[in-house]
């Protein structure tokens, strides 16, 4: 056989930059895989707008990592490619996004600034959202050139949900509104993984919208899935790189995505929520450790991300705590048992406190294992409070609004309970806190067998 | 350092991040974020920001979210949230804590001595410690007090077993007062430095008494003290027994004592572990009455005793604050402290608790 030339640095680095960037949905992938119909309804609507100044507006739906983004972003790819080299064709594309634009008012200032319109604007985005947009659009106008023809402007809405709950919804309505009275052409289109977002508009911004609505399905089978990773990883030839190299790259990626450990995690991902952006960050994890030295993906650091993915998060946190805190754990575990809902710091104390008493004889012999006064006790407890394994139990179950302080600190006008007494609740279940007392070698028989009562 | 601009929302911080890194596409930059679970907290839309932010600003940004909270529970809520990478940190192996710490050896003594030192607290203290900055601060105030026979001529290096048994006062008096923070490490070196072998041994005694002492310098007038012990009793005490235990009459002869119904928690519903109940001053009121052996003259001063211990919330009030009549409250200290307290002022107080273990 051959000696295999060695590869340049240079190749290996290209290589790793690009994969990795579409691993990680900076670059767009080279095509996408069964999304063809969505892809030519939408290309067609933006080619009306922009060849025959049509005002033109659809919804986009889809779930979550579906590629309705990626469709967007191919098609003004292909729109600019055919349309951007003469001047006479030219046209806008404003881009808003319902996580940045929080208010009406912000989300003028961006079109503003993203039609390139420099004039100062505080005067006018006072008054009501509608004259201010059709002055924007008379600037444009006047911007762009003498003879009065507007451009066309591609309007593209993401997590248009978000957008849909500013109070009026004036931002929406002006916009259909305007794509739907031909004075100047435009085109919106809305991207939002809310299926029944249409019950979110008001019933003005309702009729004038077209009810053009577009559905991008998720990947459908597993072939489908598995080929999307093959075009992440593949390498094509009309980059820079040697030819060899990339032909080996990717017989190597074949290779890869052809092992018995990687198709089954792909069936297990496929199965669980055809979670594309989930499969091609563990592929991350083989590009990343290229290197001259070994410059074809191996299977090892995938095997080791897979299995890493597939353990508890909780239990990995608990996998070193202390022997004390797992006492606390073992002796919440009990009480639960027991029949208690709820406890606080001195009935879990007092359990292990009674457990440990009891088994005094077996502890003697054993390990020198003492019983750790309240204190210091109660200081193991915070900790395990603030890995949120423990959680205090108020009354009011918000999300957002209650956090550790609550229970550690506890506030001067609500909270007149001593610490030690306040209520939790443990967060684990009973055979989380078996497994969890299983995989430790360093604590003491005594302790383990109490676990598994 | 230097202040780029200022931004005010999403959408100027966004247009910033783009003007500032557009150009340099070839580096990655970062953002990192440490206890980033608290930003759950604030706006619904930020973490989900932060983490779209490469696709957001078409720049080459990572964001770095850093927390001992499992990413499960900052989770945001309303989707749209691009799941990050998950990397776990473990904790350090006995080797590694051994190794780390064997760094601090100071300079003048031999590593292999030191480290057989850092094994044995290692061994002592893991098993309700592992975090390795407490493990270090121990160490250090430790050591001095392992190595002073050495240089008093007391041992030689290689008696491990006298120079740990020299030591085992201050162990345990660490693992107490040094691990709790109930002094601080000033007060530590102070108190421990001032003793030699030269000092009398109840001088020793003393100054580790000093450092075991857990008493809470609660410093009242004599009646006061008698006035918390009677809110601690109508905190815990069933006021069903107030009868039985603190009547003057004939009955306080025969207290018969009440077998108590082990229920199918295991007496986890004493009331020594729920925690104070509310009670009504008057109700003290008596009970502090009958507690004191000899009459009090005025009432005046004991009202403003109530109010001091309120003041010093070692009682809370648990009615509403401009109510004048039919005061609540609750009694806020400890049964370790109101041991001490009682046995300041020679006051049987076990023999007035009601199923406490």
């Amino acid at each position: 056989m051959p000696a295999r030339q060695a590869v340049s640095q240079v190749d290996v680095q290209h290589v790793k930059q690009m994969v990795l960037g579409r691993l990680y949905g900076r670059v767009a992938l080279p095509e996408l895989v069964g999304l063809d119909d969505p892809f030519s309804a939408v290309y067609t609507l933006l080619k009306q707008t922009v060849s025959s100044n049509e005002g033109n507006s659809a919804l986009v739906l889809g779930p979550r990592g579906s590629g309705k983004s990626a469709i967007i972003d191919r098609c003004l790819d292909l729109l600019k490619r055919q349309h951007g080299a003469t001047s006479s064709a030219k046209y806008y594309v404003v881009r808003l996004n319902g996580f940045v634009h929080t208010n009406d008012r912000l989300a003028l200032r961006d079109i503003a600034r993203q039609l390139l319109i420099t004039q100062d604007l505080e005067h006018i985005l006072i008054g009501s959202f509608a004259d201010a947009f059709t002055y924007i659009l008379n600037l444009l106008r006047s911007n762009f050139e003498e003879s009065g023809a507007v451009p066309p402007v591609v309007f593209v809405l993401e997590e248009f949900d978000l957008l849909a709950q500013h109070p009026k919804q004036s931002l929406l309505y002006t916009l259909f509104d305007i794509a739907q009275s031909h004075q100047t052409p435009i085109a919106v289109i809305g991207l939002t993984a809310r299926i029944d977002v249409m019950d979110l508009l008001e019933k003005r911004v309702k009729s004038r919208f077209s009810h053009r609505q577009i559905y991008v399905r998720s990947v459908q089978t597993l072939e489908q899935f598995k080929r999307i990773a093959q075009i992440a990883l593949q390498i094509n030839t009309d980059h820079n790189v040697s030819a060899e190299y990339a032909s080996e790259f990717n017989q190597k990626v074949d290779q890869l995505l052809a092992s018995d450990s990687v198709v089954s995690y792909m069936e297990h991902l496929f199965d669980f929520g055809k979670d594309v952006r989930q499969l091609l960050q563990t592929l991350a994890s083989s590009i990343s450790q290229l290197s001259v030295a070994s410059p074809f993906p191996q299977l090892a650091p995938l095997t080791a991300c897979m299995e890493r993915e597939m353990q508890s998060a909780k239990l990995q946190i608990l996998a070193n705590i202390s022997v004390l805190e797992l006492c606390l754990i073992i002796a919440m575990k009990s009480l639960v048992q027991l029949g208690s809902t709820k406890y606080n710091f001195e009935m879990v104390y007092d359990e292990y406190k009674t457990f440990m008493s009891r088994h005094m004889m077996a502890v003697a012999a054993g390990g020198a294992m003492k019983i750790y006064k309240k204190p210091v006790a109660l200081k193991a407890f915070e900790t395990l409070i603030e890995l949120e394994i423990v959680r205090p139990l108020s009354s009011v179950e918000g999300g957002a609004a209650f956090g550790r302080n609550d229970l550690l600190a506890g506030t001067a006008a609500g909270n007149r309970v001593p610490k030690e007494y306040r209520m939790v609740q443990l967060m684990l279940e009973p055979g989380q806190v078996m497994e969890l007392a299983a995989d430790r070698p360093d604590i003491p028989a005594v302790i383990r067998r109490w676990a598994q009562q | 350092f230097a202040n780029y601009t200022r931004c005010e929302n999403t959408v100027e911080f966004i247009n910033s991040v783009h003007d500032l890194l557009h150009d340099r596409r070839g580096q990655t930059h970062y953002i990192i974020i440490d206890q980033a679970e608290r930003l759950r907290d604030r706006g619904p839309m930020l973490l989900t920001m932060l983490l779209r932010l490469s696709e957001l600003t078409d720049t080459n940004i990572c964001t770095v979210l850093v927390s001992n909270v499992v990413w499960d529970k900052f989770r945001p809520r309303h989707g749209g949230a691009i799941e990050p990478a998950l990397v776990f940190f473990s904790n350090y192996t006995k080797q590694q804590i051994l190794s780390i710490i064997e760094k601090d050896c100071p300079k003048d003594e031999p590593p292999k001595f030191f480290l057989t030192f850092v094994d044995a607290i290692y061994e002592v203290f893991h098993r309700n410690c592992v975090d390795l900055d407490e493990l270090r601060h121990l160490v250090t105030m430790l050591y001095p007090k392992f190595v002073q026979p050495v240089y008093e001529k007391q041992a030689n290096r290689s008696e491990f077993t006298r120079l740990f048994k020299l030591c085992q006062p201050y162990f345990s008096a660490a693992s107490e007062r040094l691990y709790l923070r109930e002094i601080s490490t000033s007060e530590w070196q102070k108190y421990s430095a001032e003793v030699t072998t030269e000092t009398a041994p109840e001088d020793v005694t003393q100054s580790i008494y000093q450092m075991a002492e857990s008493g809470d310098g609660l410093d009242l007038p004599y009646y006061t003290k008698f006035l918390l012990i009677a809110a601690f009793l109508a905190s815990y005490n069933p006021s069903r027994l107030d009868a039985q235990y603190f009547s003057r009459g004939k009955t306080q002869a025969k207290r018969r004592s009440k077998a108590v119904a082990q229920d199918a928690t295991g007496g986890k519903d004493r009331q020594q572990l729920l925690g104070p109940k509310s009670f009504n001053i008057e109700r003290m009121l008596a009970i502090f009455y009958s507690i004191i052996v000899e009459p009090v003259d005025s009432s005046v001063d004991v009202q403003i005793q109530i109010a001091s211990l309120v003041t010093l919330r070692l009682l809370t009030k648990t009615s509403a604050g401009d109510r004048l009549d039919g005061i609540k409250c609750k009694c806020n200290v400890s049964l370790e402290t109101i041991r001490a307290i009682a046995h300041s002022v020679r006051f049987e107080i076990d023999r007035y608790l009601y199923n406490f273990a």
